[in-house]
């Protein structure tokens, strides 16, 4: 029995804190929020270079060849600090799906690219529509001498504003459920195609709407088999979800930080308000809340990395408690803070607004709640 | 990150198993248990059952050889208890001699104690009890109340003791008393190994919201203690007490277990209920319900894990029992209640009357209260987390 992070595992951890730390934490995320991105673009090539890109992609395309758990100590990392940008979509989305479904030449012009920190990618799904279900899938992609054209709309696109690609699910037939969905690879900079930025609610990330205009794309852009990408996309999430999980815990464990080192600090009635149980034992909740949540990711993804047989269940019941947990324990933080924790003076709400933008991202709860049913046989 | 058990871990659970097979009551694997009614008859089952475990090699794994353990490892005492939740196998009615006093004497007892008390614990012929609880002093044991005086070569005891499980059928019992005072809280108190069959000790019957009876009060008169019988040093027993309590070292894992296995059986229950023919289990809201408690059974049997990968690694377990012991006793009792739940009007129906066979639900679905307060109550756990792991400060008064 042994379940715990190996020694390299929480050593590399130590070096993407240090750095983190250094880069004032939430600091960057703030100036985010500003509109200034040279700092976060600077912080982002600084944990390429500590090799946080290159983890999980293979050696062939310049990578470290490792795994989901060697991907953890980043992810939490990258949480506890809020960092905007599109690492977990990249590293947890578009890798695992590009090294799976890629084609030889795909994978050579992306795998190298995101192991150096070059290229991010963010994913299209949604539409106006707003449904994370097969048939709110309706951006019409037509065959044409040998190409895509693509017209249609798709909305709260994450950070594409800071993305070089997109993975978009396109209408290739009809069909029925899973049939009849594709998914395609966008450049961001491809003509016909606009941006419209959208107002979020967390304003470390950004949302916006794209407009295709009859782009047209190559074949080649095609990621996995035509008509199959929404099984493929489902291999994909697998992955994002595990790794979502682990982003999120170390999301849970700045906030349980905050929460009581304010309440050791924090004097009422001449006492420390960590003296009161009704203050002490909220907290305790919430503890028990950031280690549930981290049990279950790190099961997760030890079931994702081993093939076990119950790995969807592990990975849609990690994502479930860990995005309701984040919730509930970022506003508490709000609650034990008192008034200065409904400022925008101290973090508190920066972490509620994170919780809320992944309580429902990229599939809904409900749905992973069906999902983790069926998994179970019931 | 390794989930799995050795072979040798894996021989072991199969040489248990076919022990078991073996040698439970008859019937027992087949779920037809012959539980008797009578308090009496039930208590020597019960000793007959450790017996036969000593007989087997199979009382006090985790004990040294010389004393008649095996010296099992802390992975073979986890394979034990799963095996044992697996069977329901029938209670261990000297609990309290295996893991607490036999391994706190081989600790700190002297030779003569020893000598007189431990092999008599393994094979059941003495069974013990814990003298900790008072109607004052629950949580705070500090404020215990009764007394022993000095008497030449002896002690004289008054006070009473509550909460005292198996006190009824114990021999001998584990006793706080206090030696001075003047001194206050944690000092002046002393450990007693104290005779329960003597004219100054009653044993009155406290009957439980579920109808059975494992608790007692014990009302000591003029009881006696002699010196030979003090563990430690007299004034100094919190000491000793703290020493037991770590004996304790792979906690709540039965509990974890059960938990475990009890989720799996309302499965079969919401399976076997049906809503205009149809099960329960294919209503939405149920299966809703079902997910969330199969996360967070499969969360605390994980944090379990991690927190037993931790006592693996440090060779002795850490404040982390306490978040175990939270979350499971409170878990269990959601689960239960929410057996009762599922089974509509219908889940009041008790005993004979219930729909499950041997009102499984129902009897165990009152028995959970008991859970979140035995032990030390969820209020005390979140103490004991707030302080020891997130270094809040204590309580007001403490």
């Amino acid at each position: 029995m042994d379940f715990s992070l190996n020694q390299e595992q929480e050593m590399f951890r130590g070096y993407v804190r240090k750095y983190l730390d250094g880069a004032g934490q939430t600091k960057t995320a703030r100036a985010y929020i500003e509109g200034e991105t040279g700092s976060l673009r600077a912080l982002l090539s600084g944990l390429a270079e500590l090799g946080c890109t290159s983890i999980n992609i293979s050696e062939d395309y310049g990578g470290m060849g490792l795994g989901p758990l060697d991907l953890i100590p980043v992810l939490e990392e990258t949480g506890r600090s809020l960092l905007p940008g599109l690492y977990l979509e990249t590293n947890a989305l578009a890798v695992p799906l590009l090294e799976k479904f890629g084609t030889e030449e795909q994978k050579g012009r992306y795998l190298a690219e995101i192991a150096a920190g070059t290229k991010t990618f963010s994913l299209a799904w949604l539409e106006p529509g707003g449904s994370y279900g097969p048939f709110g899938i309706n951006l019409e992609a037509r065959s044409l001498n040998g190409q895509l054209i693509l017209s249609g709309v798709k909305t709260m696109v994450p950070d594409a504003e800071l993305a070089d690609h997109y993975i978009v699910l396109v209408r290739t037939g009809k069909g029925n459920r899973n049939e009849g969905i594709t998914l395609v690879i966008v450049d961001r900079n491809e003509t016909n195609l606009t941006l419209e930025s959208q107002k979020n609610i967390d304003e470390t990330r950004q949302l916006s709407a794209l407009a295709f205009n009859d782009v047209e794309i190559p074949m080649g852009q095609v990621l996995g088999a035509m008509h199959q990408g929404w099984d493929a996309l489902q291999e994909g999430l697998l992955s994002f979800n595990a790794a979502l999980s682990a982003v999120i815990v170390g999301c849970m464990e700045k906030v349980v930080e905050m929460a009581a080192e304010y309440a050791k600090i924090r004097e009422q009635f001449g006492q420390p308000i960590g003296r009161f149980q009704a203050i002490k034992h909220r907290i305790v909740d919430m503890k028990m809340d950031l280690e549930t949540a981290r049990s279950l990711a790190y099961y997760a993804n030890w079931a994702l990395e081993s093939g076990a047989e119950d790995r969807v269940q592990a990975i849609s019941c990690a994502r479930i408690f860990a995005t309701k947990a984040f919730v509930r324990i970022s506003s508490d933080n709000i609650q034990i803070h008192g008034g200065i924790g409904f400022t925008e003076e101290i973090d508190c709400h920066l972490f509620v607004k994170r919780a809320r933008f992944y309580e429902n991202y990229l599939g809904s709860t409900e749905q992973y709640y069906k999902q983790a049913a069926t998994a179970l046989g019931w | 990150m390794d989930f799995s058990f050795t072979t040798k871990e894996e021989e072991f659970r199969l040489e248990l198993r076919a022990w078991l097979e073996g040698n439970l009551p008859e019937g027992w694997l087949e779920g037809i248990s012959n539980v008797s009614k009578d308090e009496g008859e039930y208590a020597v089952s019960l000793r007959n059952w450790q017996r036969k475990l000593y007989e087997g090699g199979w009382a006090a794994i985790a004990w040294p050889k010389k004393y008649g353990g095996r010296e099992a490892t802390l992975m073979e005492e986890i394979v034990y208890q799963q095996e044992m939740v697996r069977v329901k196998a029938p209670a261990l009615v000297n609990y309290v001699g295996i893991h607490m006093v036999g391994p706190t004497l081989m600790q700190i007892g002297t030779d003569e104690q020893k000598a007189k008390y431990i092999q008599k614990i393994l094979t059941g012929e003495e069974v013990w009890c814990q003298g900790y609880s008072e109607p004052n002093a629950g949580s705070d044991l500090s404020a215990i109340q009764t007394s022993a005086v000095k008497d030449g070569d002896r002690w004289i005891i008054n006070g009473q003791k509550v909460w005292t499980s198996f006190g009824h059928l114990a021999d001998r019992c584990f006793l706080l008393a206090r030696t001075n005072r003047f001194d206050k809280k944690h000092k002046g108190i002393t450990v007693f190994l104290l005779d329960m069959n003597q004219p100054g000790v009653e044993t009155r019957p406290i009957i439980q919201m579920d109808g059975q009876h494992d608790f007692n009060e014990v009302y000591l008169n003029d009881a006696i203690a002699y010196d030979a019988e003090i563990v430690g040093e007299v004034d100094e027993g919190w000491k000793v007490t703290i020493a037991l309590l770590m004996h304790e070292r792979t906690g709540i894992g039965a509990q974890v277990f059960t938990l475990e296995q009890q989720f799996n059986e309302l499965v079969g229950l919401a399976k076997e209920l049906k809503e205009d023919d149809k099960p329960l289990l294919g209503n939405p809201l149920v299966r809703h319900t079902m997910v969330d408690l199969y996360t967070r059974s499969r969360g605390s049997l994980l944090n379990y894990y991690r927190n037993l990968t931790k006592t693996l690694k440090n060779g002795h377990p850490g404040a982390e029992g306490s978040m175990d012991k939270l979350m499971v006793s409170e878990l269990t009792k959601e689960l239960l209640s929410q057996s009762i739940s599922l089974q509509g009007h219908k889940g009041v129906l008790w005993k004979e009357d219930a729909i499950s066979s041997n009102s499984y639900w129902q009897d165990n679905y009152l028995y959970s209260f008991g859970q979140t307060i035995g032990g030390g109550t969820s209020e005390i756990q979140k103490n004991t987390i707030g302080e020891r792991i997130l270094g809040l400060p204590k309580d007001m008064g403490r």
